[in-house]
């Protein structure tokens, strides 16, 4: 087959393979901003000199300090995760019409790996026309953003560019990856003339064994503090490594707990199912307990971000505060170092860039809830022709999506703000040797006699624990059970449209 | 006694006419076969029949009462209680055992889990396909999906069933085996039967025929070019 008639067979399909495309090539434009934005953060040169030297030509510390830049360029980067879930719940978007054109490419003669491949060129293609407008905007939006303040500080870093090989890099990796992925998707999917085949495992049902990656990363955080102070300063590289990997096996642990809790709350609705609306949940909920690690993975991976990051903002917050009110005690007043509100200004960034990610988030579950009602219009259209109300359609779809998603966001907060409590031990103040009198006070007085009367003993100082920090963790939980449910209630608006009779008469 | 009676059926799907002016006729306990060509417009005077969807121009009524200006959710009430819908594939739901579907339109009504499921397992029963009851529909025959389907449009003993080619997507022996034994239970029980098909053998199970084309009534009388199938109801 020729390449013209490959891309043009790749780019044809109906509005809804028009949809898929258009959102995949979003996905790829905000995943290529993402990573232009982290390359042109560790594109800021470093002054002449002193390694630690700052590049003062930036109002934000953020840019501005060598040691902070890697850290911000890796936050940015993470806000791609989210994206690039957002991609592949768009990759399942209109999935039964593409199935479809591509059984009939197979009926008109072409070869199971020429179909494969048209598949795979439509996601290429749309993640290269994504990445190219991703560059184009941020070239455009650069050029815009370069306004130096009055003392001729630049508020982002507009004045670097990533070099040409690593513009070219992202714009031709990320859709060479997205074709990539796509072509390992389909590994299990044989499009024949009379449709497409999945070659599915029957999953068995799921076991609460991610709990073991939730408390290995536990483990992890709560072994750092002793191995901290036993080290002293001199941290090795290893410990933060094995850190990261902890706290990287408790997200996963929360994500793939998903299909544990929703086998369980899809067992306890049948158990209790009085309406048909919440035996059709239950049963969608036990069938495929997978769907819900797949469709919150990126909102419970900000949620446990963002639960972590309340963790660090109260230990900071007090740390400012306990500052504050020593410098007083020492006459210094209302004096701070400047250095807790650093971290508390970074803080809001990571708030900001979790708040980002749930909107992303959010945005994938409308696409998974969508193609949800749209892979089953059919028996649906039926049920509504038989008489059932669209209203029981929608209250099972809102079960189906809020039942696991409550404890799942609780199970997400939980685990987030332990590893950050972990991260984030009590401060103690006060603690030191100090004498202490055995016998009268007269003796211990006599400078003659006194060091034999009195010891030195080791004070405890006080403990102060950060304060659980219930009203973020609430505004997160609540916030993300509001945006799923708003979400649910948008994608069941759909329900009109997939039920209409003409679906009955689609093959 | 006329059962469901329709006036001057007039639908289209933009500039396309599907029906220009059908009246008809169904008494109660009839079995009416709707045969016609491709497009000639028979599962859209099966649709406006019941209620499903609104006829541009004329009337339907149910004993005598006219449903067409009903609101859906008066139409949706009357297809749960006195319809039984039945399609052609695809109806049922892929998440629930055979049981749960056939007892889906009872839990509608308010009966309880038990009573729906013991309900459900004699019409399975009937249809012989009880063994089928905790298996889903993922992994039944295309007969055996039928025959739930089958079951789930009788649980509720409705006064008329609705059936759009409801032996279209099986192989000639297994469509003579579902039909044969809809037929059966529709007599027994008495209930009215609407049969869209384009197929003259399946229309020979009918009591009447009637044959549409370009949206109007062409003739209507028994099955014509077919004799009645061996061991076949009529």
């Amino acid at each position: 087959m020729r390449p013209g008639t490959f891309i043009r067979l790749a780019l044809v399909g109906n509005r809804t393979d028009a949809a898929r495309l258009a959102l995949t090539a979003l996905s790829a434009a905000l995943a290529a901003l993402a990573v232009l934005a982290a390359l042109s953060v560790l594109a800021i040169q470093t002054p002449p000199g002193d390694p630690g030297q700052h590049s003062e030509q930036y109002t934000n510390a953020l840019l501005r300090e060598p040691g902070l830049r890697g850290g911000t360029a890796f936050a940015i980067l993470l806000l791609t995760i989210p994206v690039l879930a957002l991609a592949g719940q768009c990759a399942r978007l209109g999935a039964p019409a593409r199935d479809r054109r591509l059984a009939a490419f197979r009926l008109a003669g072409a070869t199971p790996g020429q179909v494969t491949r048209v598949a795979v060129l439509e996601t290429g293609l749309a993640s290269l026309l994504g990445t190219v407008a991703g560059l184009a905007t941020y070239l455009v939006g650069r050029a815009l953003v370069h306004r130096p303040d009055v003392n001729g500080q630049l508020a982002l870093p507009t004045d670097v560019l990533p070099t040409v090989p690593e513009l070219a890099l992202v714009v031709l990796a990320l859709p060479l990856v997205a074709a990539a992925v796509t072509a390992l998707m389909l590994r299990r999917v044989t499009a024949t003339p009379l449709g497409v085949v999945r070659r599915a495992r029957r999953a068995g049902r799921p076991r609460p064994w991610p709990a073991l990656l939730i408390a290995l990363g536990v483990l992890g955080a709560a072994l750092f503090e002793p191995i901290r102070q036993a080290s002293g300063d001199g941290l090795e590289a290893w410990v933060f490594g094995s850190v990261f990997v902890g706290a990287f096996a408790a997200v996963l642990g929360v994500i793939l707990g998903v299909g544990w809790l929703s086998h369980w709350t899809g067992r306890l609705l049948h158990r209790y199912a009085g309406s048909p609306a919440r035996l059709l949940a239950a049963r969608r909920l036990t069938e495929d307990p997978w769907a819900g690690s797949r469709t919150f993975a990126a909102l419970l991976a900000a949620l446990a971000i963002g639960a972590g990051a309340a963790a660090f903002r109260a230990g900071f917050e007090l740390r400012e505060q306990l500052e504050r009110e020593q410098n007083r005690r020492a006459g210094y007043d209302d004096f701070s170092n400047g250095q807790n509100a650093f971290y508390l200004r970074t803080m809001d960034l990571v708030d900001l860039a979790v708040g980002v990610a749930v909107v992303i988030a959010v945005a994938g579950l409308l696409v998974m809830l969508i193609e949800g009602i749209t892979a089953r219009r059919r028996a649906y259209a039926a049920l509504v022709a038989g008489g059932v109300p669209r209203a029981t359609l929608g209250v099972s779809i809102l079960w189906q999506v809020l039942a696991p998603v409550v404890p799942a966001v609780l199970l997400a907060l939980g685990a987030g703000y332990t590893l950050g409590r972990m991260l984030n031990p009590d401060i103690v103040t006060g603690g030191d040797w100090e004498p202490v009198c055995r016998a009268t006070a007269e003796l211990c007085a006599d400078p003659a006699n006194r060091d034999s009367h009195i010891e030195m003993v080791l004070v405890d100082g006080v403990v102060h624990s950060p304060g659980v920090p219930l009203e973020q963790l609430a505004l997160l939980g609540a916030g993300a059970v509001a945006a799923t449910l708003l979400t649910a209630g948008l994608g069941v608006l759909f329900l009109r449209s997939s039920t209409a009779v003409e679906e009955l008469r689609a093959t | 006694m006329t059962q469901l009676q329709a006036r001057g059926l007039v639908k289209s799907y933009g500039p396309t006419p599907a029906l220009r002016g059908v009246t008809l006729d169904v008494a109660e306990g009839e079995i009416v076969a709707v045969t016609g060509p491709s497009g000639c417009g028979k599962s859209t005077l099966l649709h406006c029949l019941a209620g499903i969807l609104r006829p541009d121009a004329g009337e339907v009524s149910w004993h005598g009462h006219r449903i067409d200006t009903w609101s859906e959710a008066a139409r949706s009430r009357l297809r749960r209680t006195e319809f039984g819908v039945l399609f052609q594939f695809g109806q049922l739901v892929a998440e629930l055992t055979a049981a749960e579907n056939v007892a889906l339109p009872l839990l509608l009504a308010g009966t309880g889990r038990r009573a729906a499921r013991t309900a459900a397992l004699t019409w399975l029963d009937r249809f012989g396909v009880a063994q089928l009851a905790d298996v889903r529909p993922g992994e039944m025959s295309g007969g055996q999906q039928q025959r739930c389907a089958t079951a789930r449009a009788l649980v509720t003993e409705p006064r008329v069933l609705f059936a759009d080619e409801p032996t279209g997507a099986l192989d000639t022996l297994t469509g003579e085996q579902v039909l044969t034994q809809l037929v059966r239970l529709a007599r027994e029980q008495r209930t009215t039967v609407v049969l869209i098909t384009h197929e003259p053998r399946i229309a020979a199970y009918a009591d009447r025929e009637i044959v549409l084309r370009d949206g109007v009534i062409d003739h209507t009388g028994l099955g014509l070019d077919a004799a009645p199938l061996a061991g076949g109801p009529r």
